[in-house]
C-alpha cells in the first residue's frame, strides 16, 4: 500500500515535470534568420545515418533539424493523416514507395531545379516531386556448403521452378520485394506474373526481414535467400558473425531480381519553411551530403554529385538493373497479384 | 432500520452521484473507442464490395486459423500454467515458495520480443506455430498467475477443509471447489492474455508465425494502402468482441466472493512429499524459460555483441524519460480507469457493462492502427495538444486500459460497499468517501493496475515513435533505433535496462496483489 | 454407530499453542462439547481428529480404524467424517442442492429424494434448494452446512463453533435442529466451543481445555457442579465463594453448615456454591442475614447482589418474584451441596460473569 502511494506521489510529480518540459519546448516561427529556423525530418532511414548528414548540414547553414524516426511505411501514413497540418518539413525513407504515397496523398513541392541537376534522372520520379538520394541493390545471398555456386540462379525468374522448393528465404512484405514484382510484371505481363507468385508462394519460406535471412543463411537453415546488399556488407564489416559463411551473388543484368531500390527525399507542400526544406533536400544530394553517405557505415550506394559510392561496394557503374518506373512501384495492380498467390 | 439500510437509501437520493462517475465513465470510453471508429470509418469508406474482396480470400482464411490456434493454444497454456503455479506457490509446502512467487511474477518484466529474441538465437526451432504457442505463453502467463495466486491467498480456506472432509481427494478440491472459486481471476488473466496475443507483432514477426496483427503491418509496409490495413483490423475489433463475449458469459452471474469474514487462519499448505522433486523442477523449469533463456541471450549480446557501446550519457535520459513516462503514463490510466471499474463493480448492468467492454478495444488493435487513429482524431480537432506528452499519454490510457480497468475492478469487487455507505451516513459527502475510505481500501488494486500499465509502456513503441513530442528518445525507441535486425549488440543495454526497469514493478505486482482480498 | 479414541495426542507449532498429551473417548452415538477459551487448542484437536493436519505424537480411533498413530495416517478424504465450520463455509458458486449432494458420488447426486431427506432432516424448506448461499440467512446456511456434512453419511461429525457467528434469535432454533439432526441420525459428533451455556445444554459429555490440556472430562452436571478448580468453575457459571471450616462433610460457613460434596484433598478452606442454590426470605433473627445492595431483573429470574456481615459480598440468582427490594435486609439460605477447594479467601468476590 505504501507503495502505490509513493507510486501516485511520483505519478503526479513527474506528470507535472513532463507536461511542463513539452509545453516549454520551443515553437519555430518563421523568420528571416536562419539560425532561428527548426526543421522537422520525418525520417525513416538509419537514425545514425540521418544524424550524421543533418549534423553537418546544420554546420554549414545554421538551420537546425529535429528528428522524428520510425519506418517507412509508418511515418508515410502518418504524414498522410496529419494532411495539411502536418509538422513535417522534410520526408527521407529507405524506399521509394513510402514517397510515392505521400506524393499522391499529401503532396511535395517540386524539388528545386538546381537539386534535380543534382541526381541522376534514373532516380528521380518523371513529375520531380522527390529525389533520390542513396540506393540498395538487391542481391542473392548463399551459403556455399549448401549450394554450391554453380547451382546459382541466373534469373530470379527460376526461383519459381520445382527445384527450389524451400531452398531460399524472401522477406514478402519488403518494399524491395514489390519492387521486384513490379518489374517482372512490366517485363513479363500479368499471367506470367502471377504464375511465378504461386510458385514463390510454394517454394519460399517467408522471413520477416531481410536480417533474418541472412542470419539464416548463415547458420544454415535455409542455402539461400534474398536481400538487399547492405546488410552483408554491413555485416561483414562488423563481425562477419552472421554473414561470415555465406557469399553474394547479383542475379543477370536488367533481370528483375537486380533491382536497385532509391531511397527518397521531399520537400512537403505544406511545409511552413520550404526554402529552408529545400536547402536540406539539396544538402543531401549534394556532394557534401553525399560523402557522408559515402563514407558511413550504413554501407548505401550514393547516387547523385557524381560521389563514387563506398570502397567496399561493388561501384554503381558495374550494377545493371531493371528499368523501372519508380512512380509505379506497388501499384495496385502488383498488390493484388500478390494477394491473390496469398503471399500478402 | 439499520444504519446501511438508512445509508442507502440516502444514497439512492442523491443519485447525482453515480451519475458524474457515470459521465466520466462514458467519457473514458469514448476515448478508447477512438481506434475502433477509426476501424469501422476506413472499412464503411472502403465499400461493402472492396471489404468484401479483402477480406474474404485464401490468406485471410490462413491468418484468421493462425490467430484462432494461437489464441486458444496460448490462453490455456497460459491459464493451466498460471492457475498451477499459483496453487504451488500458495497451497503446497513447495520449498522457498516465497521466492518462487516473486520469480514466477518477474518475466513479466521481460518484453515479449526480447523473450522472442531469446528464444530465437537459442535455436531456429523455435520458429512457427509450437514455438509461437511456446513463447507467448511464457510472456504472458504471469498475467494468469499473479491474480489467480492473489485470489487463492483470499480464499477462505475453510471451503478446502469441508471439501476434503467430505472425501475429496487433494485433486478433486483442486477441481471441484478450488477452480470454481478462481474462475473470475483466471477468466480475467485469461482475457488480458488474448487481447495482447491479437495485437502482438513484434515477437510473432520474429518467431516468423503470420496472425492478422502481423499480417497488417505487412500490408502497411508492403502496400502502402492504409484503408485495406485498416480493415484487416476489423477483423481484429471481431475477434476482441468474441473474446470479451465469452469471458462475460463464462464468467456469470454466480456470485463468488466469500460469504463471511471466515477463518482468519492460513491455509494447511499441502504436502507435496514425495512430489516435491517433481513440483519444484517444474517451477525451476517455468522460470529457467521464461526468465533464464532472455536473460541469457540478453547477457550474451551484452558482453560479446561486437556493436556493444555504453553511450552513458543516451542510456541515462532514455531510462529517465521512460520512467518519466511509465509513471505519468501509469497514472494517468489509472485515473482514467478508476470510474469505469468503480461503474463495473458498484453499478453493474448493461450500460456499466458496455463501458467497461468498451475500453479493451483499444489494447486488442495493432500499435501502428491505434496511433493512426488518434493523429487523424487529434491533428483536425485539437491541434494545440498534436505530439504532446499529454497525446502520449492518452495513447498510453487508450493501449493499456484494460491492465489498469481488470485489477480496479477485482479490488473494488472485495472492498465492501457497505463501509462507503457507512461513511456516507457519517456525514462525508461522495469525494471525501473516495479519498477517506473507497482509494485506500483499493490501494493494492491501484498500486497493481498502475505497476501493469507501467510495465506495458517502457516496451511500447510504435505511439511513442509517431506520438511522442520530437526527440523523446525512450528505451523501446532506442533499442529500436540500435537493432538492425541482425545484431541486438547495441541494442543490448536498452533492452537490459527495460528489465532492469521492470523489475521491481514486477517485485510490486508479487507484494500488492497478494493484499487484496 | 462408531466410537472415537484419542490417546495422549500431542501437537505443537513454533510460535503457538501446544496440544499436550490430550485423551479423550467419545462414545458411540453421543456428542462430546470440547468448551474452552480461545487459543487453548481445541480447535487443533479438531483439525487432527479430522485429518487436516498431522499430530507430533498420539492415536486417534474411529471404531475399528486407528486413523492417526501406530505410523499410520489416513487423510482427511478418507477418514469419513463429517465437517462443519464456524460460517458453514459453503461453496458459495453452488445451490443449496448442490452444496448438499457436493460430497456423494457421482450417480446419488441427482437422488432428489436423498436431497428432500436432507433437508427435512435439518427442517429446512424444500424450497431453498434453488437458492444459492448469499441468499440465506445465517441460521440456514449452518442447517445447509450440516445437511451437507451429514449426506455421505459420515461415522463422525466434527462441528468447529459452528453457532457463534449467529445472532441470539437464530442461535436457538438452530442449535436446536441441529442436535435433533444429530441425534435421529445416531451420530457421533465432537464439537468444538467457547460458549459454556451451548456445551452444557447440548452434549452428553463435556471436555474442558485449557492450555492444550483436557483438565476435565463429564457429563454438564458432573461439571457444572464438581468442576475441578476454582477457574473452571467460575468459567462453567456464576460462583459463590464462602470461607468454611470442613470437618467431615460439613462446612461451616458465614451462611451456616453446608454440605460438601466431597471433600478437598489435602485440607482446604473454602467452598463454591452457585447463586441459584441461594434462597432469600424475610429475615429471621438468628439466622444469617445480608444488606441488599442492588438487584438486576431477567425476567424469569433476578439477581441479588448482597453484602455479608464483614466484608464479603456475594451474588443470589433467585426468581424474580422473590427478589427483595435494595436496601433491605433478607435472610439467606442454602440449598443443596457445596464443593470445597483449597484457600482462596483474600479473592472473595463472585467470579465469572452472570451467565444468560
Amino acid at each position: 500500500m505504501r507503495g502505490a502511494r509513493a507510486l501516485a506521489g511520483i505519478a503526479a510529480i513527474t506528470l507535472l515535470a513532463t507536461t511542463g518540459c513539452s509545453t516549454s519546448e520551443p515553437t519555430t516561427e518563421a523568420g528571416t534568420d536562419p539560425s532561428d529556423v527548426t526543421l522537422t525530418l520525418y525520417n525513416a532511414q538509419h537514425v545514425d545515418l540521418a544524424e550524421a548528414m543533418v549534423k553537418d548540414f546544420t554546420a554549414q547553414t545554421g538551420i537546425k533539424v529535429q528528428l522524428r524516426n520510425g519506418k517507412d511505411f509508418e511515418l508515410a501514413n502518418q504524414i498522410v493523416a496529419e494532411g495539411a497540418a502536418s509538422p513535417a518539413d522534410v520526408f527521407i525513407t529507405e524506399n521509394s514507395p513510402a514517397m510515392s504515397l505521400v506524393a499522391a496523398k499529401s503532396g511535395f513541392a517540386t524539388v528545386d531545379p538546381d537539386t534535380q541537376r543534382q541526381v541522376p534522372a534514373r532516380f528521380t520520379p518523371p513529375d520531380k516531386s522527390w529525389v533520390g538520394f542513396a540506393a540498395r541493390q538487391t542481391v542473392f545471398v548463399y551459403n556455399p556448403s549448401l549450394l554450391p555456386a554453380a547451382q546459382l540462379p541466373t534469373s530470379l525468374l527460376d526461383l519459381a521452378k520445382p527445384e527450389w522448393k524451400g531452398r531460399y528465404g524472401i522477406a514478402a512484405a519488403g518494399a524491395d520485394f514489390q519492387a521486384i514484382v513490379s518489374a517482372v510484371l512490366a517485363l513479363q505481363g500479368p499471367e506470367q506474373t502471377s504464375a511465378w507468385l504461386t510458385g514463390l508462394k510454394t517454394n519460399a519460406k517467408i522471413y520477416p526481414g531481410n536480417g533474418a535471412i541472412l542470419k539464416a543463411v548463415n547458420a544454415g537453415e535455409i542455402p539461400a535467400g534474398v536481400i538487399y546488399h547492405y546488410y552483408w556488407y554491413k555485416d561483414r564489416a562488423e563481425s562477419g558473425a552472421n554473414s561470415s559463411k555465406t557469399e553474394l551473388h547479383l542475379f543477370d543484368a536488367k533481370d528483375p531480381g537486380a533491382f536497385l531500390s532509391v531511397s527518397g527525399a521531399g520537400v512537403l507542400k505544406s511545409s511552413k519553411h520550404p526554402k529552408e526544406a529545400q536547402q536540406l533536400v539539396a544538402y543531401l544530394t549534394g556532394a557534401k551530403g553525399q560523402q557522408i553517405l559515402s563514407d558511413s557505415t550504413a554501407l548505401e550506394y550514393s547516387i547523385a554529385s557524381d560521389v563514387p559510392a563506398n570502397a567496399k561496394l561493388k561501384p554503381l557503374s558495374e550494377l545493371s538493373p531493371p528499368d523501372v518506373d519508380l512512380s509505379r512501384l506497388n501499384g495496385p495492380e502488383v498488390i493484388a497479384l500478390m494477394q491473390k498467390a496469398g503471399l500478402l | 432500520m439499520t444504519v446501511t439500510s438508512l445509508a442507502r437509501r440516502w444514497g439512492a437520493r442523491t443519485s447525482g452521484y453515480p451519475v458524474a462517475v457515470a459521465v466520466t465513465a462514458a467519457a473514458v470510453a469514448a476515448l478508447t473507442l477512438i481506434p475502433l471508429g477509426y476501424v469501422a470509418w476506413f472499412a464503411v469508406g472502403e465499400g461493402w464490395h472492396a471489404a468484401y474482396q479483402q477480406l474474404v480470400r485464401p490468406r485471410v482464411g490462413e491468418l484468421l486459423w493462425n490467430t484462432a490456434r494461437l489464441a486458444v493454444a496460448a490462453m490455456t497454456a497460459s491459464a493451466v500454467l498460471g492457475t498451477a503455479a499459483a496453487w504451488l506457490t500458495e497451497r503446497t509446502d513447495l520449498p522457498g515458495r516465497r521466492v518462487w512467487h516473486v520469480l514466477l511474477a518477474v518475466p513479466l518484466a521481460v518484453p515479449a520480443f526480447v523473450n522472442s529474441f531469446g528464444w530465437v538465437s537459442l535455436s531456429p526451432a523455435v520458429e512457427g506455430y509450437g514455438g509461437a504457442v511456446l513463447v507467448v505463453t511464457l510472456s504472458y502467463y504471469p498475467l494468469v498467475y499473479l491474480p489467480a495466486a492473489a485470489t487463492l491467498r483470499g480464499l477462505d480456506p475453510a471451503l478446502e477443509d469441508t471439501a476434503r472432509a467430505l472425501g475429496l481427494s487433494p485433486t478433486r478440491v483442486f477441481l471441484r471447489v478450488v477452480v470454481p472459486q478462481l474462475r473470475p481471476a483466471i477468466l480475467g488473466g485469461t482475457l488480458l492474455v488474448g487481447l495482447h496475443l491479437l495485437a502482438e507483432f513484434g515477437a510473432l514477426q520474429m518467431l516468423r508465425f503470420p496472425t492478422f496483427t502481423t499480417a497488417i503491418y505487412d500490408q502497411y509496409q508492403a502496400t502502402f494502402n492504409g484503408p485495406t490495413a485498416t480493415m484487416l483490423g476489423s477483423v481484429l475489433v471481431v475477434a476482441c468482441l468474441l473474446l470479451l463475449v465469452a469471458e462475460l458469459r463464462l464468467r456469470g452471474r454466480v456470485r463468488h466472493a466469500r460469504l463471511g469474514p471466515g477463518s482468519a487462519r492460513r491455509a494447511t499448505p499441502v504436502r507435496l512429499g514425495r512430489r516435491a522433486p517433481v513440483a519444484l523442477t517444474a517451477v525451476a523449469g517455468i522460470v529457467v524459460l521464461a526468465l533464464g533463456v532472455p536473460l541469457a541471450s540478453l547477457a550474451y549480446w551484452l558482453v560479446t555483441g561486437t556493436s556493444t557501446r555504453f553511450p552513458v550519457a543516451d542510456l541515462t535520459a532514455a531510462t529517465v524519460t521512460t520512467l518519466g513516462l511509465g509513471v505519468a503514463g501509469a497514472a494517468v490510466t489509472v485515473t482514467l480507469a478508476l470510474p469505469v471499474a468503480w461503474l463495473t463493480a458498484r453499478r453493474p448492468g448493461r450500460t456499466s457493462t458496455a463501458i467497461e467492454r468498451a475500453s479493451y478495444f483499444g489494447s486488442a488493435l495493432p500499435g501502428i492502427i491505434v496511433a493512426l487513429a488518434l493523429i487523424t482524431v487529434c491533428i483536425r480537432h485539437v491541434p494545440a495538444l498534436y505530439q504532446t506528452t499529454a497525446m502520449l499519454l492518452a495513447a498510453y490510457a487508450i493501449l493499456f486500459m484494460p491492465r489498469a480497468v481488470v485489477s480496479l475492478r477485482a479490488a473494488l469487487a472485495h472492498a465492501p460497499p457497505h463501509l462507503d455507505d457507512a461513511a456516507r451516513a457519517l456525514g462525508s459527502g461522495p469525494l471525501t468517501v473516495a479519498v477517506r475510505v473507497t482509494l485506500p481500501l483499493i490501494a493494492p488494486g491501484i498500486g497493481a493496475g498502475a505497476a501493469l500499465v507501467f510495465l506495458a509502456i517502457t516496451t511500447e513503441l510504435t505511439s511513442t515513435l509517431l506520438l511522442a513530442p520530437i526527440g523523446t528518445a525512450t528505451l523501446a525507441t532506442q533499442f529500436w533505433a540500435n537493432s538492425d535486425a541482425v545484431a541486438y549488440g547495441g541494442a543490448a543495454p536498452y533492452a537490459a535496462l527495460m528489465v532492469i526497469l521492470s523489475a521491481p514493478m514486477a517485485y510490486l505486482l508479487t507484494q500488492t496483489t497478494g493484499r487484496i482480498r | 454407530m462408531t466410537d472415537l479414541t484419542i490417546t495422549a495426542l500431542a501437537k505443537s507449532y513454533p510460535d503457538q499453542n501446544v496440544l499436550d498429551g490430550v485423551d479423550l473417548e467419545v462414545p458411540a452415538s453421543t456428542l462430546t462439547a470440547v468448551l474452552g477459551p480461545s487459543g487453548c487448542g481445541k480447535t487443533t484437536l479438531l483439525r487432527l481428529v479430522a485429518g487436516f493436519d498431522r499430530p507430533d505424537s498420539g492415536t486417534i480411533t474411529i471404531g475399528p480404524s486407528t486413523v492417526t498413530g501406530d505410523g499410520s495416517w489416513i487423510p482427511a478424504h478418507r477418514r469419513q467424517i463429517g465437517y462443519v465450520a464456524q460460517e458453514g463455509s459453503l461453496f458459495p458458486h453452488l445451490t443449496v442442492a448442490a452444496n448438499i449432494s457436493f460430497g456423494l458420488p457421482r450417480r446419488e447426486r441427482r437422488n432428489q429424494i436423498r436431497l428432500a431427506e436432507l433437508l427435512d432432516l435439518v427442517g429446512l424448506d424444500p424450497a431453498l434448494r434453488t437458492r444459492y448461499p448469499h441468499q440465506l440467512s445465517g441460521g440456514q446456511q449452518q442447517r445447509v452446512a450440516l445437511a451437507r456434512a451429514l449426506a455421505p453419511k459420515p461415522r463422525v461429525v466434527l462441528l468447529d463453533e459452528p453457532f457463534s457467528a449467529l445472532d441470539t434469535a437464530l442461535r436457538e432454533g438452530t442449535r436446536r435442529a441441529v442436535v435433533a439432526a444429530l441425534t435421529a441420525t445416531g451420530t457421533t459428533t465432537i464439537l468444538v466451543t467457547h460458549d459454556q451455556a451451548e456445551a452444557l445444554s447440548l452434549a452428553n459429555q463435556v471436555a474442558v481445555m485449557r492450555h492444550g490440556q483436557l483438565i476435565q472430562t463429564g457429563t454438564p452436571t458432573d461439571l457444572y457442579r464438581r468442576p475441578a478448580d476454582l477457574e473452571l468453575a467460575g468459567f462453567l457459571g456464576s460462583t459463590v465463594i464462602l470461607p468454611a471450616t470442613i470437618t467431615d462433610t460439613i462446612a461451616q460457613t458465614v451462611l451456616g453448615a453446608v454440605p460438601v460434596r466431597r471433600p478437598c484433598p489435602g485440607g482446604s478452606d473454602s467452598v463454591m456454591i452457585r447463586p441459584e442454590q441461594l434462597a432469600l426470605a424475610p429475615p429471621e433473627p438468628g439466622a444469617p442475614a445480608a444488606h441488599v445492595t442492588a438487584v438486576t431483573f431477567y425476567g424469569p429470574d433476578a439477581v441479588v447482589d448482597l453484602k455479608l456481615p464483614g466484608t464479603t459480598t456475594i451474588t443470589a440468582r433467585v426468581p424474580s418474584h422473590q427478589a427483595p427490594e435494595v436496601g433491605t435486609e433478607t435472610g439467606v439460605t442454602v440449598h443443596g451441596t457445596a464443593t470445597a477447594y483449597p484457600s482462596r479467601v483474600e479473592h472473595l468476590r463472585p467470579a465469572g460473569a452472570h451467565s444468560t
